[in-house]
Parts: C-alpha cells; structure tokens; sequence
C-alpha cells in the first residue's frame, strides 16, 4: 500500500480513506503522474552557494530559519560552525554557515528504511513525517549532523500556562491563544501550505531543512537566502548554465564539506571568510 | 493540477482578495487533516463533497506563492539606533515575519539579525498586559514590588493626583522626566509635558549613548551628530572601537554593504577583542584599551612627516617643501591652509613628538603596523574614513580621543567627501506646536530651577555646543540621593532602563527607591519597573505605535515611520503621545487644563480637526511632524508623495542625495573651516570658565583632564584613567550584534544564538580572558567566576580565548537581568542570568561631553566562585 501513495496523500490519511474502495485504488497513481507532470522543480538540479566573503557571520540566515519553518529552540535547521584558531595577536576567527547539504548521494536516503528520507524533484532531500518511524538511521548516516530527531513536544515554551505576574502579565499559552497562533504567537502557516500538518513537527520523528521546498516550489527563494542582508546565499538551478550559481562556481572553486565521504553536496562554498590581503613577503628561514 | 483549479472546477472559485484575507490559522490541525484527506479524494470525489469541506479544501490548498498570504506592513524598527525602515509580514491580524523596506535608500531590503526578534519582543509571555500598582511601600533590590493589576482609570488618577499635589505646592520643579529610547515623538511626553506642568527635569538618556562620539566632529567640524560613512567608495576604513557588521549605527546598511566595501578598501579594526569586524579585516590592532588617542596622534604625525595629508583640503607648504620633521617646530607662516585651520599648531603643540615609537610604547602595538596603517591611511586620501566608534571615546577624557581619532578624517580630505565621512542630509519634518501659551505662573517659576544631572557646573561642562549644552544622564542619580539641587517627588520614565542600563546600578537602586512617587512606562516589568508605584504597559515601537524617526546612511537621509501594523496584543497605551494625553486628561479634570489644551492644538493638516483622543492625537501630531513630507503643496526635496495615505503606505520618506563637499569652507565652527586648533572650543570652555570665574586650566584639572593651556584646544593624547589599581585585568565591555539595546535578553532567540558574537556561547554570559592570563590567576575553561570592581560585582562563566588582549576580560553587555521576564533572569526578582557589565563599572565621565564612561575605566580582580 504505502508504496503506491503519493506525496500529496498521506499515509494515514489514505488508510482512513480505505473505505472508499475505488478511490483508494485510483486516486494516488493518477495524482501522482499529475504532481510529476507539473512539478515546477522537475528536471532541475538544485544548490546553493555560499559566498563566505560576503558573509559576516550574523545570523539572520539561522534566525529566520526558525521564523519561516516555525522550529523550535534547541533545534537548527541552518546553523553554524566558528572556531577561533591561533595565538594573540595573530588570530582568526571563521565561521560557515552550515545546513542540509541536500548531498547527491545522501546517506540518510540510503539508510532510512522507510523511504521517509527521499530525493525529490531538484535533487531536494526531502523528508515524509508520515512515513517517519523515528530509527533516526537518518542521523546515525549524515556526516554533517544537520537531521533533528524530536524526543519531546515541540515548543514547550509557548505551551506554559504559568504568567510571570499573576494578573498582570499572560502565559506563554495566553500569547498565542490572543492572537490566535498555531503553538508559537508568530507561526507561519506558510510551512505546511503545500502538506498540512507539517508546519510544526510531531513528537518521536526526525525533522531537517527541506531548501524551503514550499518556497522554491512556488517560484520563491528559500527564506535565509531572501533574508541574507549580505547576499551572501545564491541558489539556482546547477543544470541551467545561465544560472547565477553556474556563473560562481565557474570563477570560483567551490568548497564542500568533507569532500572525502563522496555525498556531492550541493552546499557549495566560494571565497573564504577572512577578508583581508596581506603585505608582500618571502618570509624569512 | 492544484486545487485552486479544481476549485475553480467545482464552481466555488475564490477571489485574490479572499485568499489574502483567507483565515488560515483558524485551521487547526485536525482540519487540516480532514482538509488533506478531501484534497486526496477531491479529484475523483469531488460531487460527494459536502460544502464545509469544500471550502475547508479550497482554504488549505492555496498555490500563490507563501508570502502573499497575509500583507507585509511598512514601520520601523528601533532595536538600536540604526533605525532602519522596516516591513511586517502580517496574517489575519498577526505578525508573523519581518524584513527590511525596500523603498529606503538607506536600509533597503537588508535586515540585520536582531529585527527578527522584534517578534518575540511583541508576543513575549512576560509582556505586561494591563496597569499594575505596587503593594509593598518599602523599595528595594530584595523587596518584591507585590504588583497587582489595576485600570487604567485608577493608574492615571493616581498620576494626575500626584501632579496635582505638586502644583498645588508650587513645588513642579519636584517633577522628572527620564527619557530612554525614543521615536521623533518624544517632544510630547519629554519636553512639552514636562515644562507645562512646570519643570526643568526632563532628563534623556543622551549620555549613555555616545555624546562624546558627536564631540571630537563638533569641535572640528561643527557637526554634533553621528556620522555617515561613504564605505563604497572608500579606499581605506579605519574602524576605532567600532564593529560595523553588528553594532554600529545602520548595522543592515553596512552589512548589506560590506562584501563590496571590503573588496575594494584596505580595512584596519582598532579594538582589544577580536570583534566580527576585526575578524574580517585585513588589520586587527588589538590597542590596550584607553590608548587610541596615541595611535591617533602618532597616526597624524606620520602622514604629516610623510608627506600624505591631502593638499586639495588642507593646503601645503608656500615653497612646496615638507617641514613636518619629527621634533621640529614648524613656522606657522610657511603653510597656507585651505578648508582648515591650525594644522601647524596641531603639530608643534601634540604631533611633533608623537612617533610611533612612542605610540607603540603607550598602545601595545607594533612600530610597523603603526607605520603601515598610517601610511596605507594615508595614501588612500580622500577615501579614506576614519570612523569613531564608541569605544574609544566613551572614557574618562575620551572627549580629546573623540577629537583626535576624527580629525585624521581633516588631515587626507575625507571629511564630507566621496569615499569619506558625512553628516546628515536635510529632512523637512516640523516641530510640534509651542508651549509659551500654555505656561502659567507656577510653570515658569517650576521651570526656572536647575536641573538635577548638575549639568553646566564647573565639575560638568557637558559642551554640547555650550555650557551645560548637554546632558550627564548617569549623574542624575547623585542628583536625587542628595538631593541636590533639590527633592525628586514624582518620576515618570519611559522606555527606559537606569536601573539596568547605567553604570554602577546600585546608586540607581537606591535613587529610585528614595523618589516617593516613580511611574514606569514600559513592555515588560524590567529593573527599573522594581522601583515603580505606577507601572504603565506601554506599545511595542515596531508593530502598535504610531511615530517617526530620522537616520541617514548610504548618502541618504530617511524618515520612516512607527506604524501599528497590528492590534496592541493587551491593553496597552503608546508612551509618547496616548499616555501624555490621558494625563492631561486627568489634569483638567482636576482643574488644570493647560496641557490638555496645549495637545488639542495639534490639528489634523488634512482635515483642521482637533484630536478628541489620544489615538487621534498621536496619528495628528504625527501628521502634523511629517506635513512637509507627503503633502505635494508643502514639497521641498527628496521623496514626493501625493498625500498622507501614499507616505503612511510606502511607511518612508529619501532625502535628496548627498550634496558632497558642500561643506567645504562653509563649516559650523567659528572659523568656518576644519579646526585642528579648535577655536570652537577654546571659547566654549573659555565661557564655561568664565561661567564659573575661573580659568580653563581650572576647569580641566576639576574634569580630570591631562591637558592644561593650548593644548587645551587641539586634539591630543590623554592618558586613560582607569579604577581599580589593585585589579587584575582591565574591563573591555561590548555590545552584542543581538542586543536590541538592553531588551533582547528575554528572547530566546538572543541565547541560542549568542554564539554570533566572536567567542561567546550559546545560552551563557562569558567573560573572555587571554589564556596567558588564565594561566597566571588559574582560571580554566567553564570555571564559574566572580568580577570584582571598586564599586560592585558579578558571577559569569569563564572563556579562554585568544581573540582578548592579555591584560584585558572582554565581556558583552546584555545580559545579566534579574528581571525582565522568566528568559532573562534566572529567578525572576532574585538572581540574574549572567552578569551585567554595569555592576562592575565605575559610575565616571567624559565630563566635557557628559558622557558616562564605559570602556577603559576599570580594572577588576577575578575570583573563582
């Protein structure tokens, strides 16, 4: 059965639907020739590039990660590596931008044994949370610890009934219930247009970044891209060689992250973070 | 095929109109389950539907693009002093994203980090929601407040009853007004309030700010304000003390700018932490805290001797020949200036012995990296900017660092030039109505007494632009524990924080618990709010306000407005214009008018009506500020509008570009030109001594300064004064990239990401200490330890990090709440969550520009808790 489901049906769904025979047997196949005929992202091969001279290490890309995707505190679809390396005076410190490489041949496709984890149209790795059993092979497999597995209730903050006031100031549930909020007071129902009920994420499943598959699917940015204020994300289409991230990474030698594992991700880092030049010199034996 | 289609199909199409305005968050999540089960089946089932699911269908399947659901707003936000034009995306009454406006020239669509936390700021849990009065008389740091909520009507009686009391008494002067951040609507509450009811005491938060930043450009160019900085076509930047990438003014301008600026300019970062800034610039001179001004001064003597000032702006030598010889007198009457004025008294009275041998004794630094810097400065003249931040200046005696960092930017010709550093473009809005009208005998009699921050005495020059010009914020709180010159009684502060926010807090503590009578107006119950009988919960500036702001930078100028893009989430009241006016209110009800009807003459310039309330009366007077702005008939320059509904909705207006070099010869300083002998200030003090019967010597050797005659009059060297000889390591306080001032600290965003600043952590307060010196006093990694200053102390984690200067702790302020709310303190009224940096600090001053000190000025011990 869960082979025959397509991405627009749920499984669970689908099974309480199980009553209605005929649809059940013609209903996913016919939606699913449908969604590959007209998936806008079909064909394309899709990736980022990271340009981490343009970087200034602030943030906002994280940031507004969570505000788009509505995650939670301790769990970071983009994050961030920095390490400060050296000895006074002469000290460097770096930071890169991390998130799902979005890996050609993503591990946690391979070991997921659910097809939960899959490549989607534009080579996105793309997570089904209904197909989700929660082995979290996911992240046994991914060598850039970018997959997050939710042990407990999501947003438990904003789930607190205790005001700090008595009288005087709301809890953290009287926020979002004034508003009428979704969990968080500012969640963006925007997430889970495309597959409802996924805008947060349930409780003993994995969850990671999907490139803004619910942007990039509508002719949007993903969102830290469009919030970087110093244009230092680019994405686009790697089999378009007019696209702007074609053009960079043809001036530019662009970087990937353990290289060695053979994953091919399509995160791509240009130029380094470190800006400055140095004065001329030999040096000295 | 998308369901829009097949809705479309079924015959229940829905309008665009209908799909912004689509209540999708009424959903809740078993709809949508529901709703995605009927989508699956829609195709083939579509006729068994039954209408409810339909529209349910139709409702969550919509296909235009995600940020077309609900409307991105224009405001402002006022997170710091960049005061960027903003937009809020908002969905069914909720605001939900927030990105920066593209119609400014100044921030454009660039968003620093800390916008976005704007959100959490609004929706936080620990937001006071209604009125709350104080039950427990006794005042202090351990005496719970005991709050409880009351109404509106109540809380403002109670204020207009005690500004009753005190004009009943002739005692207004008995009154106080303390200013913290503000929108261009302050005049409202700050200073029309204040002087009807009839007191000298409204006091602004100016001198924890950066007044001694607006000093060194004032007495060289005439120019008390910020500066903009042409980074674009700069071929040098020299950053003092300033971190541009994350917390300088226009912060998403630069940010936006940065890649670009850094290809092109040699960028050099004079700081003792290794800052973002620092981290990507092609210099780091890690300078021990408090020695600018000799690397400045060392600076300018190498270009002169060099040969590298900029002669176009400056002027040369009548033969052509450079005499600036190390150590060597030069004739006046050999250099014939252009735009400037004293360079050759600048030289023999502080440059001429001011080698980089000698800097590199004083600063810490190497000789050839003084060289280089100054000579790579040099070269790049007129591009090449010399910005001043606050770290340098923001001492004891930083007023002469303040000028003589600044007038590198005199000596190679970038000051209001292209690649360079300029003032503010002209803005056309319009102050509010004027008071005299509506002052009575026992207003002016009130307003005539000194005020309480000692401003303008001999131990407080604050020159801004003359005697007591300016204000000494910090030492308003002497003011009222002695009583001098007179009892506090009654103290409203606005979205303000002394008690948390200025150095050595515990002179705070026990000012405000002495005032009878304190009203807060404020978002959240912060350490000030502690001390309040009155709390008054207050709009958030970014989502429920309405106001204005002026900035400039990119070569623009912009006006951008504080709009309420959303319903106030409580019931609460804008601080600067619908509280004032409830007040006057109150006051004429209890027989004094004067204020109401002073408010009521800000009348619509659309319609001529007058305000009836407090929401007509803000959106009035706000009108009113910016008519020249938006009405066609009143156009001056920049931006052109067809009325007000055309500026409110596009949310900002642009100045014309910037008018380079206009300037040039036509400076606000006595002598018209760029003053390396400021006369400007030379009569300045000479008034301030005159004032005080005295001499200039005299009232520098009273202020703690170094220089006494000429030297008095040019930008110079100053020792730094630091407390604390018996402590181990000299404090270098910082500003987070995700400060939002001192509010960030009950997001929780701020925590997890804290990490953004060079060698912090996550979910921690550190105090970064070179592993040298961890060695030496045997601190490790995560110890938990104590910094202990002359004046107070406080518990954080240790860090061991090589980004410090040895010699030096480098700790962020930000942190540090023992209220605020449950993120920000660890024990809400108990314990704080890290430190705050003000307990250790020595409350001292910039005394010429009134500035409180908060780097360089104390030496703290470090223990092991």
């Amino acid at each position: 059965m869960s082979k025959i489901v397509s991405r627009n049906v749920n499984r669970r769904d689908f099974l309480k639907l199980g009553g209605i025979g005929i649809a059940a047997a013609i209903v996913p196949t016919l939606i699913s020739q449908q969604s590959k005929a007209s998936s806008p992202l079909a064909g394309k091969n899709l990736a980022m590039v990271i340009d981490l001279h343009r970087c200034v290490g602030c943030g906002s890309c994280s940031i507004v990660c969570k505000n788009e995707n509505n995650v939670d505190g301790d769990v970071f679809w983009s994050s961030r590596i920095s390490k400060t390396t050296g000895r006074f005076p002469n000290v460097r410190f770096e930071y890169i931008t991390t998130l799902c490489n979005h890996c050609e041949k993503a591990p946690c496709v391979r070991a997921c044994p659910t097809k939960a984890m899959h490549k989607g149209d534009g080579g996105i790795t793309k997570h089904d949370p209904d197909k989700c059993i929660g082995c979290r092979y996911c992240i046994a497999a991914c060598p850039y610890g970018v997959i997050h597995f939710n042990a407990g209730k999501s947003h438990e903050f904003w789930r607190d009934d205790k005001p700090l006031i008595e009288g005087a100031t709301p809890s953290a549930r009287e926020v979002t219930q004034a508003v009428n909020g979704k969990v968080i007071p500012y969640y963006n129902p925007a997430r889970e247009l495309d597959k409802p009920g996924t805008g947060l994420r349930k409780r003993g499943i994995v969850e990671k970044c999907t490139f803004c598959d619910h942007r990039v699917s509508k002719g949007q940015l993903p969102y830290c891209v469009e919030a970087c204020p110093t244009n230092a994300r680019i994405f686009g289409d790697l089999n378009d060689p007019n696209s702007e991230v074609s053009r960079i990474l043809g001036k530019f030698h662009g970087m990937r992250l353990k290289e060695e594992l053979g994953t091919e991700p399509k995160v791509l880092y240009v130029r380094t973070y470190s800006t400055g030049t140095h004065p001329k010199t030999k040096g000295s034996v | 095929m998308t369901m829009r289609n097949e809705t479309k199909q079924s015959g229940n199409p829905i309008s665009e109109e209908e799909l912004m305005n689509s209540d999708i968050k009424k959903l809740n999540r078993r709809d949508f389950i529901k709703a995605a089960a009927a989508t699956g089946t829609a195709a083939v089932l579509a006729v068994s539907l039954t209408p409810t699911l339909k529209a349910l269908a139709a409702n969550n399947q919509i296909t235009s693009p995600a940020d077309e659901i609900g409307k991105w707003k224009p405001t402002t936000c006022q997170g710091c002093t960049s005061w960027c034009s903003k937009e809020v995306l908002v969905v069914d009454g909720r605001a939900i994203k927030v990105r920066g406006n593209a119609n400014s020239k100044v921030n454009g669509p660039a968003s620093c980090p800390r916008a976005h936390m704007a959100l959490q700021q609004v929706y936080d849990p620990d937001r006071i929601k209604t009125p709350m009065k104080r039950t427990n008389p006794k005042k202090g740091r351990n005496e719970d407040p005991g709050f409880i909520p009351i109404s509106w009507d109540e809380a403002l009686n109670t204020v207009a009853d005690k500004i009753m009391e005190l004009r009943n008494n002739q005692e207004t002067y008995k009154y106080m007004l303390m200013r913290g951040r503000y929108s261009y609507m302050r005049d409202i509450i700050y200073d029309r309030m204040t002087k009807i009811i009839g007191s000298p005491n409204n006091i602004s938060h100016s001198a924890i700010c950066a007044e001694a930043e607006k000093f060194g450009p004032y007495y060289t160019e005439g120019e008390w304000t910020y500066r903009q900085y042409d980074v674009l076509n700069a071929n040098y930047i020299l950053c003092w003390g300033a971190d541009p990438i994350s917390a300088n003014r226009q912060v998403s301008y630069y940010l936006s700018a940065w890649g670009d600026a850094s290809d092109r300019a040699t960028i050099a970062v004079i700081d003792p932490r290794l800052s973002a800034s620092a981290s990507k610039a092609d210099e780091w001179l890690p300078i021990k805290p408090g020695e600018d001004g000799a690397l400045a001064s060392a600076m300018a003597h190498v270009i002169l001797v060099e040969g590298l000032w900029y002669k176009d702006f400056v002027g040369d030598f009548t033969d052509g020949i450079n005499k600036f010889v190390a150590g060597q007198n030069v004739n006046e009457s050999d250099f014939e200036e252009i735009y400037t004025h004293g360079l050759v008294k600048w030289w023999n009275i502080e440059l001429k012995d001011k080698t980089p041998e000698w800097a590199a004794g004083k600063t810490g630094l190497p000789v050839d990296q003084i060289k280089r810097v100054a000579i790579g400065y040099g070269k790049a003249a007129p591009h090449a900017i010399s910005w001043v931040g606050g770290g340098p200046v923001m001492q004891v005696r930083g007023a002469y660092a303040s000028m003589a960092c600044h007038a590198l930017n005199g000596l190679v010709g970038a000051v209001d030039n292209i690649g360079g550093t300029l003032k503010a473009n002209k803005e056309y809005t319009q102050s509010f109505p004027g008071v005299d009208d509506y002052l009575d005998d026992i207003a002016k009699e009130g307003k005539s007494h000194k005020k309480i921050d000692h401003r303008g005495r001999l131990e407080f020059p604050a020159l801004n632009q003359k005697s007591g010009g300016g204000v000494v914020t910090n030492n308003a709180a002497d003011g009222i524990l002695n009583e001098d010159p007179n009892e506090i009684k009654v103290a409203i502060g606005y979205m303000n924080n002394h008690a948390f926010s200025c150095p050595q807090d515990e002179r705070w503590f026990r000012a405000l618990s002495k005032i009878p009578f304190v009203v807060h107006l404020t978002t959240n119950a912060s350490e000030f709010t502690w001390f309040s009988d009155i709390v008054l919960p207050s709009t958030h500036h970014m989502f429920e306000k309405w106001g204005y702001v002026k900035v400039h930078g990119n070569g623009y100028r912009h006006v951008t407005l504080n709009q309420p893009v959303i319903d106030p989430v409580w019931d609460v009241r804008t601080d600067e214009t619908e509280i004032p006016w409830l007040i006057a209110e109150k006051l004429a009800d209890r027989g004094f008018d004067n204020l109401l009807r002073h408010y009521k003459s800000y009348i619509d310039p659309e319609t001529g009506k007058e305000p009836t309330n407090g929401q007509e009366f803000a959106l009035y007077a706000l009108k009113h500020a910016t008519h020249k702005l938006w009405d066609p008939e009143e156009y001056q320059a920049g931006d052109k509008f067809n009325g007000w509904e055309d500026f409110r909705s596009t949310g900002v207006w642009n100045s014309a570009p910037y008018p380079f070099k206009k300037r040039w010869g036509a400076m606000k300083t006595d002598t018209e030109k760029f003053e390396f002998y400021s006369e400007t200030l030379k009569r300045v003090l000479g008034e301030h001594a005159e004032k005080h019967e005295t001499t200039t010597d005299e009232v520098l050797s009273v202020c703690n300064y170094q220089a006494r005659g000429e030297k008095a009059f040019v930008p110079h060297y100053e020792e730094p004064f630091t407390h604390g000889d018996s402590g181990d390591l000299v404090l270098v306080d910082y500003k987070s990239r995700l400060n939002r001032e001192g509010r960030s600290a009950n997001c929780s965003w701020y925590h997890e990401f804290k990490d953004l600043d060079p060698g912090d952590e996550s979910w921690d307060d550190v105090a970064k200490i070179n592993p040298i010196d961890g060695k030496k006093l045997g601190i490790e990694n995560g110890d938990r330890i104590k910094l202990v200053s002359p004046t107070g102390e406080l518990e954080c984690t240790a860090k061991l990090w090589e980004g410090t200067r040895p010699g030096t702790v480098a700790k962020c302020y930000g942190q540090g709440h023992w209220v605020y709310g449950k993120v920000a303190a660890k024990e809400f009224g108990i314990i704080p969550r890290g430190g705050n940096n003000n307990s250790i600090i020595p409350a001292d001053y910039d005394r010429l520009s009134g500035s409180t000190a908060y780097y360089g000025v104390v030496k703290v011990k470090v223990e092991k808790v």
